[in-house]
């Protein structure tokens, strides 16, 4: 087995990055985080978790396909999958919800983000203490780690949450904090490296300097975004193209992403601001820009995530960091959950907020390692490189722990398919699930006087026509009933039968939604019966009320969503 | 829509038989001969099938066996006259039928259907009309009645 592996593994470094082409490894590796998440699926884990794995075992640690330099070349490409999932949670925090919810998203962030810091910061040093001996360096890896600890990162949380379409106060609860609690770790990282600055006695810039920094990067972040998404509300509005809508929208995406990288602002708070506007300055349109985005991302997220399993390096931990390492995640997790579940209980949020929030913020990702890697630029050496190893393992393990517990935990607050849009039910449903299954049938041997009874009893502008066997004959319409009625008292001996017309067209109740709504245009038709292998009528659809069904059904799922809160 | 569009010499009869089945078919075969409907065991099918569910004989000694069938694009009248009259037609004042009015229409022709439904009724409910119409001897004699009938009187 052991050579069997060695010689699978020599195969793979011939194939070195010299003989594979870019196009071939993105080509791959999208196929492949593909193909994963499709599998994954069959096991209920998200499917972020799948392309991490994948992309874990294509790369450095896994057979190595995907090796650093190519890595490193798509740095601003991961970038910029950062901009559109920042970019995504902008567009959901709009202005109601702050209104609903904006005093509880306070309390928990800063209740989750300082106890997760205090108490990574607290058994770091405690356990540190015994390993390092030297408590000033110990103190210094612990505030930041503790600092980093508060971020929790949006990508794999979100993803979680939009592959099972999730909506409710826990949704809004965790989109909210995952989007801002990176704001809260740039100031404590900030501060704690300012602190660990002086207890080391390096001389560097001074803590007021170093706080004007922080100011400058989360202001300036803000305001850049805060310009583009006027910008692109303002472009947007005048478009009308499904094409230009999506050309303008990455445009000014990629450009506000550039502009904040050249003045060395954080990207992710950038994008978010952009679309906080869009949605909050043009909601209609916004929606429109939205969506459209949402379905040119997929597969930039899967490479973003494939890369991020790609770049993963476990090989220099020794036995310290390992342990260090579990302490960092027993205290993150520990922290984040007791101090979301009291924010929570504090602020008042509904019960499912209480209860799960604790379990949808173990995600850590990008800026959690981006800050790992700034500390090994400030505290190069010992300090620098046990944090960059610890944030990665634990980086690891979070990654694939946490969106399957983010999806375990908005199940249980049964928020997991509630935003859902039109073209979702259409796409799932067949015509059986949308069709009239209660419409009165008309007996082919009933009276013109019997038909009106049931006219009046009904709302429908149209009824099947069955014979004894409630096999399908053909149909009457309200139409055809009227010009009988203008025409002079026939209504006597005339029948069901007499009256109605033959169906054009019928459907299976097996057949998708799509293809109802294929025939209907196709053939022009105001109604479509639903007939059974046995020629039975098993229902009926009528085309103006499709669209009003599938809206009520929406209703009801937003109603529901609701109610959670 | 006046009836001496649908009205044909050809398609006009005095009844042999007295059974309703037998008055049916006789009708059927007299639409059959104009070589208007292609199907003939079709338009038998349909026309037995709506007498089954329920009797045609609307009352006053007048029965409008009527339906709408594939590959048929005018509406087409026949009539019959019974002097015996039909006793097993069933009408629905148990008397029995004298004048047989049959209507063949296009599976489409639902408002054409109606409106000559309607025109005809309307007619045979004049006494007189109905009268001259019992009393004919020959297919033409009831042509001309017919004929004369719609001189001018325009129902739509």
């Amino acid at each position: 087995m052991k050579i069997m592996d060695r010689q699978f593994l020599n195969i793979f470094s011939f194939i070195s990055l010299y003989n594979l082409n870019i196009l071939l490894i993105l080509g791959l590796t999208i196929f492949l985080g593909t193909v994963g998440a499709r599998i994954f699926k069959k096991f209920r884990i998200p499917q972020v978790v799948a392309y991490i794995i994948i992309g874990i075992l294509l790369g450095t640690m896994g057979i190595g396909i995907i090796k650093e330099p190519i890595i490193k070349a798509f740095e601003p490409f991961n970038l910029f999958a950062l901009g559109l999932i920042g970019f995504m949670i902008g567009g959901e925090l709009k202005k109601e919800m702050f209104q609903k919810y904006g005093k509880q998203l306070f309390y928990i962030l800063i209740s989750e983000g300082l106890s997760a810091f205090l108490l990574v910061t607290l058994i770091v040093v405690l356990v540190g203490n015994f390993f390092f001996g030297s408590s000033k360096l110990v103190w210094a890896i612990g505030l930041l780690l503790g600092s980093i600890a508060a971020a929790t990162a949006p990508a794999a949380t979100t993803d979680v949450l939009w592959e099972y379409k999730t909506r409710g106060p826990l949704t809004t609860t965790v989109l909210g904090i995952v989007g801002m609690d990176d704001g809260l770790s740039l100031v404590l990282f900030a501060i704690a490296s300012s602190i660990a600055v002086s207890l080391l006695g390096k001389t560097s810039a001074g803590i007021l300097a170093k706080s004007f920094r922080t100011l400058y990067e989360i202001g300036g972040s803000i305001g850049l975004g805060i310009l583009g998404g006027f910008a692109l509300s303002s472009i947007v509005k005048k478009i009308n193209e499904e094409y230009g809508i999506l050309a303008f929208s990455i445009g000014i995406i990629v450009l506000i992403l550039g502009i904040a990288k050249l003045i060395g602002v954080d990207i992710l708070l950038a994008a978010m601001s952009i679309g906080f506007v869009v949605t909050n300055y043009i909601p209609r349109k916004g929606k429109e820009v939205f969506e459209l985005i949402d379905k040119f991302s997929p597969p930039i997220y899967v490479l973003f995530f494939t890369f991020f399993g790609a770049k993963l390096n476990l090989g220099r931990l020794t036995l310290p960091l390992i342990l260090l390492s579990v302490v960092y995640l027993l205290g993150r997790t520990m922290g984040k959950g007791i101090g979301a579940s009291f924010g929570a209980r504090l602020s008042g949020a509904p019960k499912t907020v209480q209860k799960y929030l604790p379990f949808c913020l173990f995600s850590q990702a990008g800026v959690a390692i981006g800050l790992s890697i700034l500390a090994t630029h400030r505290f190069p050496g010992e300090i620098g490189n046990a944090i960059v190893l610890i944030i990665t393992t634990t980086t690891f393990i979070v990654q694939i722990i946490g969106p399957i517990s983010t999806k375990w935990a908005v199940a249980k607050a049964g928020e997991v398919g509630l935003n859902i849009t039109e073209e979702d039910i259409i796409r799932q449903s067949k015509a059986k699930d949308i069709m009239d299954k209660d419409v009165p049938l008309i007996n082919e041997n009933m009276s013109l006087t019997e038909i009106l009874k049931v006219f009046s009893e009904s709302n429908y502008l149209y009824y099947p026509v069955v014979n004894k066997e409630k096999k399908l004959l053909g149909v009457l319409t309200v139409d055809n009933i009227k010009n009988t009625l203008m025409t002079s008292g026939l209504n006597w001996f005339l029948l069901a039968f007499d009256l109605m017309e033959p169906p054009v067209v019928v459907t299976s109740p097996d057949t998708p939604m799509r293809e109802v709504k294929e025939l209907l245009s196709r053939h022009n038709l105001e109604y479509l019966p639903v007939v059974g292998a046995d020629k039975k009528v098993s229902g009926f659809l009528e085309a103006r009320s499709i669209n009003r069904k599938i809206s009520t059904k929406i209703i009801q799922l937003q109603k529901q969503a609701e109610s959670l809160g | 829509m006046e009836l001496n569009e649908f009205i044909d010499k050809d398609r006009v009869c005095i009844l042999q038989g007295n059974k309703k089945k037998e008055v049916l078919l006789e009708l059927i075969e007299l639409i059959s001969q104009q070589g208007e409907v292609h199907d003939i065991e079709r338009l038998k099918d349909a026309i037995f099938y709506r007498e089954k569910l329920m009797s045609t004989g609307i009352g006053l000694g007048i029965a409008v066996p009527h339906v709408r069938i594939e590959g048929v694009y005018h509406p087409i009248v026949a009539m019959g006259i019974s002097h015996e009259g039909i006793l097993d037609y069933e009408s629905i004042d148990n008397q029995p039928v004298k004048i047989v009015v049959m209507i063949v229409a296009g599976k489409w022709q639902h408002k054409e259907y109606i409106k000559l439904l309607s025109l005809i009724v309307t007619k045979m409910k004049d006494d007189s009309l109905r009268g001259k119409l019992i009393r004919s001897r020959s297919p033409e004699e009831i042509y001309k009645i017919l004929l004369n009938e719609n001189n001018g009187q325009a129902i739509s």
